[in-house]
């Protein structure tokens, strides 16, 4: 059972994308999430999947990979689409009693899926070519101006760096509890929704317990070591802005003017 | 700085993100029983569950194909969510109310404007809100009882 999951969506590689440094991405991605929202029509949307288009060929991560990502999602964007082809009013295309697909409809269902598809892939793109733990600095290091305002920055992303480091360690424990609960009799498959959920509980406390337990030891660990906070911290490998990222910025500038323009214009 | 602390909300997140990514077929989506919100009463015994719940929905949404909307809107739900149910631990039963209220409202908003889901508003942050319901209250309150009982691991 634990052998089936893989932490977070990275991809490996070494292409121009995965190399781009974290910031860049994280407002790439930003900025593409936007635009998506300022298109209104088909050659928008064009200009938008052009783009996308261009950086997963960049980053050279496997089409079926990124495709298999949506299969959880696939059931929303089918529901969206079949919602939204019925359910809007307009001229009738096919008639059947009281379904009726209108020429609105399909339009509708049309740019509705296009749009949460690309909204998908957009942003799993960056999960997909960046580690977890340097999407973690990116994060801390643009949150970093709030910090005058009171944004624990540095305290954030410590947490988020541990609690990925310890992921791993407690879905292992979480499975060793429930093949011991198991083995003493407990039942997490059968019977109803109640008993079910019920059935979690033994499950839980044994793994609070646990996980406290590492909460403390490595508290304690670091506070032996003096750890104290973000201030004056040096980093083994420091973010740095190098050309590629401003050719990338230029690109991201390029595709929002041309969707803008789009918007505008035609 | 309080290590203890932020050591003890970065376990919880880590727990929580466990949770959510063992039992994953649920937990994401519009007809999620995300079974990791029944952690969403452990507010009620630690300050420190209030930053854990918000990193831990913050890293599981970022490991999950949903994107970032879900990622901003959903870690947003839980830390309001959070922070009301610390509020509100004088009254038991009342804790794992404001995770069903303010995930319905958020990710309702979220998935009806966001992502287009053209159903009814009230009906999408309904069908969330029964989804977190049955987490907090059918899990996560009886987990709250138990817990009661084992205090000391908090301290």
């Amino acid at each position: 059972m634990i052998r089936d999951i893989t932490l977070g969506q990275y991809y490996p590689g070494e292409s121009w994308i995965h190399k781009l440094d974290p910031r860049t991405k994280i407002i790439g991605t930003f900025v593409f999430l936007v635009a998506l929202f300022l298109v209104k029509d088909f050659w928008g949307f064009l200009v938008a999947v052009a783009g996308l288009a261009l950086v997963i060929g960049i980053s050279r991560v496997p089409l079926n990979f990124i495709l298999k990502g949506l299969k959880p999602v696939f059931l929303i964007i089918l529901f969206t689409f079949v919602i939204n082809m019925f359910m809007t009013k307009g001229e009738t295309l096919v008639g059947w009693g009281f379904l009726v697909i209108t020429r609105e409809g399909l339009y509708n269902a049309f740019f509705m899926g296009v749009r949460l598809v690309l909204l998908i892939i957009g942003s799993s793109l960056l999960t997909l070519t960046t580690k977890p733990i340097k999407l973690t600095d990116g994060i801390e290091n643009l949150l970093g101006p709030l910090k005058k305002i009171g944004v624990p920055a540095h305290e954030l992303a410590m947490m988020m760096t541990i609690a990925l480091r310890f992921i791993p360690t407690l879905l292992e424990e979480t499975d060793k509890i429930m093949k011991a609960q198991m083995a003493r009799g407990a039942d997490f498959e059968s019977g109803n929704l109640l008993k079910r959920a019920k059935s979690l509980v033994p499950l839980l406390i044994p793994l609070f317990i646990s996980a406290f337990r590492i909460a403390q030891d490595l508290a304690m660990a670091m506070e032996a070591r003096c750890y104290n906070g973000g201030e004056n911290r040096t980093r083994m490998n420091a973010m740095r802005y190098s050309r590629r990222d401003l050719l990338a910025a230029g690109a991201m500038i390029l595709f929002v003017v041309l969707i803008v323009m789009e918007r505008n214009l035609i | 700085m309080n290590t203890k602390y932020y050591v003890q909300a970065a376990v919880i997140a880590a727990v929580y993100a466990a949770l959510t990514m063992l039992l994953a077929p649920f937990s994401y989506g519009f007809m999620q029983i995300r079974v990791s919100e029944a952690l969403t009463i452990l507010p009620f015994f630690t300050p420190a569950a209030i930053p854990g719940l918000f990193i831990g929905c913050l890293v599981s949404n970022l490991l999950s194909p949903y994107g970032l909307l879900d990622v901003i809107c959903g870690s947003a739900a839980t830390l309001l969510a959070a922070l009301l149910s610390y509020k509100l631990r004088g009254t038991p039963w009342l804790v794992p109310l404001p995770p069903v209220i303010a995930n319905g409202v958020i990710i309702g908003l979220m998935l009806h404007y966001g992502y287009g889901v053209p159903v009814n508003l009230f009906a999408i942050m309904g069908w969330i809100a029964l989804g977190e319901l049955i987490a907090c209250y059918l899990i996560g309150y009886p987990l709250l009882r138990y817990l009661q009982k084992h205090k000391r691991i908090f301290q």
